[in-house]
C-alpha cells in the first residue's frame, strides 16, 4: 500500500503543473490539442454509439416512470396550444412572406439569405456547471466557431467548437454567453380591433362556434428559415383574434405597423370550423407599438439561472424598462448573431444604485432545457469576414 | 516500453475510463438526484485514490479528466485539475490505514469527489469565467460527493483493478520453533 511521501507528493505536484501547462496552452489555441481532441472523440464514437443502445431504453424506462404524470399534462396543454394555433397559421406564413417583400423592398437587413440546417441535439454536458449541448454534424456540414444556433422559439446559443461531424454549442442560460441585444417596448394595442363580417354574424356568434378564440403567435423561427424569409420580430404575445383575422406586426418600423393578410387564400382548403370561421372574416386593424428602448448584453448565469441584461442606461423621459418587454438579438459589427432574432421577455427589473444601470431578468423563449431538434444559421459576422 | 505500458495502469484504466465517460454522457445525463448529475467519472478519480494512494489515484485522476476535457469540449486540464486533486485527496486514506474497511474507502471516496466538485468552480474561476459559484453549488457537491461514496463499494475494486492492485493478504509471521 502506498505511502504518502515527499516524493510522492511531487508527483501530484507536476501532475498539477501540467493541468496547468496544458490550460493555458488549450486556451491560447493549440493545434495539437485541437487535433487530439477530435481524434479522441472518433476513438469515443463507437463506444458511445454501443452505450447508447444500452442506455436509451433504461433512460426511457426512468423518464416513463418519473415523468409519465408531467408529459400526460403537458401533452393536454400542447393539444390545446395546437388546437388554437392550426386556425392561425397559414395566414401567418402567409403574413410574414409579405413582411419579408417588403424588407425586400426597403433593402433592409433580415435572415432570408442566411442558409440554415438543421442539427440533431446527441448529447448534453455531464457536468453540473457547463450548459453545452452536442449537435450531430460540425466542420463538414459548414459549421463554424461563433455560428449562432436557434430553435423553433428563438435564439438558444451559439457554436463554441466543431469537428468533422460533431460541434458543441454554448446555450444562453451559460455564464460565459454573452450576446448584444435590444430590449423593445411590449406591444400595446393603440386602437381597437374594426371587425367587418361578411357573414353577417356578429362576434358573438362567431365565439359561440369558437370556443377557443385567444392564443400566442404562431410563426415558428423555423417555418420563417424554411420559406426563406426572415425571423418573425418580436413575435412574444401578440393577441390574435380567430374571429376577427391575425395580425401581423412590423416592429421595425417605429410606432408600429400592420399589414393586412388575405384571408380567403390563405385559408383556402381548411376544413376545421376553425379555419372556416376565420375565413369569413377579413379586416382587421389594429396598431402595435414596439419602439426599440435600449441596447444592452444579455450574459447567461448557469443552470437553473435565467439570463439578465446588463450595461443598460434607463432613461425615463425616452422609454422606461419594464416587465414584458421584447429582447431581440442587436447584430452589429461585432456581434455573432444578425440582428432581430427573438431572445426572450423580460420578466422582471432589479434598480441598482450608482452609475450600474438597472438589470433585466430575460426569460428566454426557448426552452433550453430540452432540446431535441435544433437550427444552426450560417452567419459570419462582418467582423470576421476575410478581406 | 511496451511491456510497461502493457503491464501499466492505462491499459485498463483508459478503456474502463471511455466506457463510463460514455455511461455519464448518456445514462448519467437522464438519472438526476435533485437536478444535479451524478459524477461518475469523478467518482472513479477519488475511488481509485481510496484504493491505490494518494500517487496512483492522482495519475488516474489526471488521465480520466484528460480525457473528460477532451470529450466534452473543455480547455483540455480544467476537469484535469480537479479530478487529480479528488484522487489525490482520497488517497490520504492509506496515511491512516494500510488495508482499509470498506466504509473507510466509501468515506475517503466521499471526501475525494467533494473536493473534485468544489474544484471545478475555482478552475473556472482562474479561466476567466465570470460568477461559477452558483448558489446551487451547495446542493451540487453533496449530491455528487455522496453519490460518489454509494458508488464506492463498485469503483473501489474496479478501480483497484484497473490500476492493478492487490488486496494486501495479511498472513500470521511463522511461529519460531521451539527451542
Amino acid at each position: 500500500m502506498a505511502i504518502y511521501t515527499v516524493g510522492r507528493r511531487r508527483v501530484i505536484f507536476g501532475l498539477l503543473l501540467t493541468c496547468a501547462l496544458l490550460l493555458t496552452l488549450d486556451l491560447r489555441g493549440n493545434p495539437v490539442l485541437d487535433r487530439a481532441r477530435d481524434g479522441f472523440s472518433r476513438v469515443m464514437s463507437p463506444v458511445e454509439s454501443a452505450t447508447d443502445v444500452i442506455a436509451t431504453p433504461l433512460g426511457r424506462a426512468w423518464n416513463g416512470i418519473t415523468e409519465y404524470d408531467d408529459l400526460e399534462r403537458k401533452n393536454q396543454a400542447l393539444q390545446d396550444q395546437v388546437d388554437r394555433l392550426i386556425g392561425t397559421q397559414a395566414t401567418a406564413r402567409l403574413s410574414v412572406e409579405e413582411y419579408q417583400e417588403l424588407l425586400a423592398l426597403l433593402s433592409l437587413d433580415s435572415l432570408a439569405g442566411i442558409p440554415t440546417e438543421v442539427a440533431k441535439v446527441v448529447g448534453a454536458s455531464s457536468n453540473n456547471l457547463d450548459q453545452i449541448i452536442e449537435i450531430n454534424k460540425g466542420r463538414s456540414s459548414g459549421f463554424k466557431v461563433g455560428m449562432p444556433v436557434v430553435n423553433q422559439a428563438g435564439l438558444i446559443g451559439k457554436i463554441t467548437s466543431v469537428t468533422d461531424n460533431t460541434a458543441k454549442v454554448l446555450l444562453i442560460t451559460d455564464a460565459r454567453y454573452v450576446v448584444p441585444v435590444r430590449v423593445l417596448g411590449a406591444p400595446e394595442a393603440d386602437s381597437t380591433p374594426t371587425n367587418t363580417n361578411p357573414s353577417g354574424q356578429t362576434n358573438e356568434e362567431l365565439e359561440d362556434l369558437v370556443a377557443t378564440t385567444v392564443g400566442p403567435s404562431t410563426t415558428l423561427v423555423t417555418d420563417v428559415l424554411n420559406t426563406g424569409t426572415t425571423l418573425p420580430q418580436n413575435d412574444v404575445d401578440p393577441v390574435i383574434f380567430a374571429d376577427v383575422g391575425p395580425l401581423v406586426t412590423d416592429p421595425g418600423a417605429p410606432g408600429g405597423e400592420s399589414f393586412e393578410p388575405v384571408v380567403g387564400e390563405a385559408s383556402a382548403g381548411l376544413d376545421d370550423p376553425v379555419d372556416l370561421v376565420a375565413a369569413a372574416t377579413t379586416t382587421t386593424t389594429t396598431v402595435l407599438t414596439l419602439a426599440a428602448k435600449e441596447f444592452g448584453a444579455l450574459e447567461g448565469r448557469g443552470r437553473g439561472l435565467i439570463p439578465q441584461i446588463r450595461f443598460l442606461q434607463d432613461n425615463p423621459s425616452i422609454a422606461v424598462l419594464q416587465e414584458g418587454d421584447l429582447v431581440v438579438t442587436a447584430g452589429g459589427f461585432d456581434s455573432l448573431a444578425p440582428p432581430d432574432i427573438p431572445v426572450g421577455v423580460v420578466i422582471n427589473r432589479a434598480d441598482r444604485s450608482g452609475p450600474g444601470g438597472p438589470l433585466l431578468d430575460v426569460l428566454p423563449y426557448a426552452d433550453v432545457t430540452k432540446l431535441n431538434f435544433i437550427r444552426v444559421v450560417k452567419y459570419t459576422p462582418l467582423s470576421e469576414v476575410e478581406q | 516500453m511496451l511491456a510497461a505500458i502493457w503491464q501499466g495502469p492505462f491499459i485498463r484504466l483508459v478503456p474502463a475510463g471511455m466506457v463510463l465517460l460514455a455511461l455519464q454522457r448518456s445514462l448519467f445525463v437522464e438519472f438526476t438526484v435533485a437536478g444535479v448529475i451524478v459524477q461518475v467519472v469523478l467518482a472513479l478519480a477519488a475511488a481509485a485514490g481510496a484504493a491505490a494512494g494518494s500517487e496512483r489515484g492522482a495519475i488516474a485522476g489526471f488521465t480520466l479528466g484528460v480525457m473528460y476535457d477532451m470529450l466534452e469540449g473543455l480547455p483540455i486540464g480544467s476537469t484535469a485539475v480537479a479530478m487529480t486533486l479528488a484522487g489525490a485527496v482520497a488517497g490520504l486514506l492509506a496515511v491512516i490505514v494500510a488495508d482499509p474497511q470498506w466504509w473507510l474507502a466509501m468515506l475517503f471516496t466521499t471526501l475525494g469527489a467533494a473536493v473534485g466538485e468544489v474544484m471545478l468552480p475555482v478552475v473556472r474561476l482562474f479561466t476567466g469565467v465570470p460568477d461559477p459559484f452558483e448558489p446551487r453549488l451547495t446542493i451540487v457537491v453533496p449530491v455528487v460527493a455522496i453519490a460518489a461514496g454509494l458508488l464506492s463499494p463498485v469503483f473501489v475494486p474496479l478501480a483497484r483493478w484497473c490500476l492493478r492492485i492487490k488486496r494486501v493478504d495479511w498472513v500470521a509471521p511463522p511461529r519460531e520453533p521451539a527451542l
